[in-house]
């Protein structure tokens, strides 16, 4: 437990340097949480709710998922597979620690950085041109802080199951670019899911993404209520439980057949 | 008792064959040709605990494959391996807690963090006592001169540096077994030196056992009792590297320095390779003279003002021995 501490201190430490690459994001998430409020205020035009969430509601899920990204970190992550290849994967291996709990620690450093710097001023700007929806109620914000807990240990175990594609092929980047544009679109980042036609609604639930991003949003918005929220995350547990698990076997079988590189 | 025993150990790679051009990357997507590469080739050696073991070998040889099978990096096609009472890659955590390793290629430290911040993470993976962790630290601050560049992160550090870094690195958890892959590698003669004191000090002091792959045969000569060949996969010679010199060693050269000029100054059992003025130099076999036998015959039949036996260079002795396949 220690030794996770000081790997999320190391990582978080490591993380607030990144100056550049941290405005560089904010801009981004939020010229194009602009872009995508402005879509939706279009596409309302006249209508005051669609799908059980009002246009405020919609308006918010924008502002919000352009507040994750940082946070979850969904769409690109390749830093175990680097070390794969350049071999530096040698040296984690020698050392006597978990390997999921090593990246996932790092990552825990790196996913507070990109929330306080990233998260939080991108909502606060927002809030300053629009009329967003704010949770209330201890019981609501607390569901809410679960949820993105939740969501980020779906995100890690699911990208580090993924990266693991590195030990059997020379070039995994292809596989991974591939499953992060599966996620862009099933994760309900794009539109909220409720907006898709139910067939589709139907195949992303069968994948983790949904409950990347979606079940928070759902829970943050007030779509789920009482018993829907507890099955929910209960839901999103379930799936960190399997990806995990997963993880450790796709390990377990992937070092098995490693060859590292160089001297 | 040992502490690694190898028996029959062999790591075989597939390698896909490669098709040239166009046409042949198109084959290249369905072809599953491949041949086997031997890497390592039914090896067996017992080292026994305390030891200081070199291991040579060629580019390419089987070194490294074998040094990542005994770290437990990779999993042996066959054979069996037993480290510490334990099979390596099996119980890789357990394993690894009991073992240091340095990689002269690579570090194993964290690249953009201060050493020291480096070093204090170990204590947490590796739980070192509080105690020892400050004890430890402080001896290699000193032995090692790390103090001038603590606060320095890792990929900021000279060559040398960053080997006595990744040298504290791997010891501060007192481990049984120290593998050094190459540890001076592309270091000067100085910081060469530094190391070899510092790797016979561990072992002599702590009875650290230690396995050292090397290029440069004066590593092994300063350092190591004993020496294990390997080439082709196939381990070629497992003994003391004062044996191989004389089981293998090239001829023997003696310089001469006459008091005059000779025409000629034939001896029977000596052939002379190279004549400079007075100064002639003789090459001679120890099965066939000695060294004191040979000047004996010169000096009665000339006038000598000076000479010198030179010992054939081990590094020509094992070039020999690559080259001309001596102990296959």
């Amino acid at each position: 437990m220690r030794l996770f501490w000081e790997l999320t201190k190391i990582s978080f430490q490591r993380h607030l340097t990144y100056r550049a690459a941290t405005v560089a994001g904010l801009v981004t998430n939020f010229f194009f949480g602009i872009l995508r409020a402005s879509i939706f205020v279009a596409l309302y035009d006249l209508q005051t709710e669609v799908e059980g969430i009002t246009l405020q509601g919609a308006i918010t899920y924008a502002a919000l998922g352009q507040a994750l990204i940082g946070y979850l970190h969904m769409f690109s992550w390749f830093e175990l597979m680097n070390t794969v290849y350049t071999g530096d994967i040698a040296s984690d291996l020698l050392k006597p620690m978990n390997y999921f709990s090593f990246w996932l620690a790092q990552d825990v450093g790196r996913a507070l950085v990109n929330f306080l710097l990233r998260g939080v001023t991108v909502m606060i700007g927002y809030a300053f041109l629009f009329d967003l929806y704010w949770p209330s109620g201890l019981t609501h914000i607390s569901a809410i802080a679960t949820s993105m807990v939740l969501s980020l240990l779906v995100s890690f175990s699911w990208r580090f199951l993924i990266n693991l594609t590195s030990f059997w092929t020379p070039n995994a980047l292809g596989i991974l670019r591939f499953f992060f544009v599966l996620s862009w679109f099933f994760s309900g980042f794009l539109m909220p899911l409720r907006f898709y036609p139910d067939w589709v609604i139907r195949i992303s639930y069968l994948l983790p993404f949904p409950h990347m991003m979606n079940t928070t949003m759902e829970v943050y918005l007030g779509v789920l209520q009482g018993p829907e929220i507890v099955l929910a995350l209960l839901n999103q547990v379930l799936w960190i439980v399997g990806l995990v698990a997963a993880g450790q076997l796709v390990l377990r079988m992937g070092v098995r057949r490693l060859v590292i590189l160089g001297g | 008792m040992a502490i690694i025993s190898v028996q029959n150990l062999s790591k075989h790679f597939k390698v896909f064959k490669h098709h040239r051009g166009t046409l042949g990357a198109v084959r290249n997507l369905f072809s599953r040709q491949h041949t086997i590469v031997r890497a390592v080739d039914e090896i067996s050696f017992n080292i026994q605990a305390g030891e200081l073991v070199g291991y040579i070998g060629p580019n390419g040889a089987g070194k490294s494959t074998t040094i990542k099978m005994l770290t437990g990096l990779l999993v042996p096609t066959s054979g069996e391996l037993l480290v510490n009472n334990l099979v390596p890659w099996k119980e890789r955590q357990k394993y690894v807690s009991r073992v240091g390793a340095v990689f002269g290629q690579r570090t194993t430290l964290w690249w953009d963090l201060p050493v020291i911040e480096s070093l204090s993470l170990l204590q947490y993976i590796y739980k070192i006592p509080a105690d020892r962790f400050t004890a430890n630290l402080k001896e290699f601050r000193d032995t090692l001169e790390l103090d001038p560049f603590l606060d320095t992160p890792v990929r900021a550090l000279s060559l040398g540096q960053r080997m006595r870094a990744d040298l504290c690195a791997a010891l501060l958890h007192d481990p049984d077994l120290l593998f050094l892959d190459e540890p001076t590698i592309g270091l000067d003669v100085v910081a060469k030196e530094r190391i070899r004191q510092f790797i016979q000090k561990i072992n002599r002091q702590r009875g650290t056992t230690v396995i050292l792959t090397t290029h440069d045969l004066s590593d092994v000569e300063k350092l190591c009792q004993r020496v294990l060949i390997i080439d082709h996969g196939k381990l070629l010679f497992d003994g003391a590297l004062n044996s191989l010199k004389e089981r293998f060693s090239s001829k023997r050269e003696l310089l001469v320095e006459f008091a005059e000029v000779y025409d000629e100054p034939i001896i029977d059992s000596a052939e002379i390779s190279h004549v400079d003025g007075s100064r002639v130099s003789y090459l001679f076999s120890r099965d066939d003279i000695s060294a004191s036998e040979l000047i004996g015959q010169l000096s009665a039949k000339y006038r000598i003002r000076d000479l010198e036996v030179r010992e054939p260079e081990i590094e020509e002795t094992i070039r020999r021995i690559y080259e001309e396949r001596l102990l296959e």
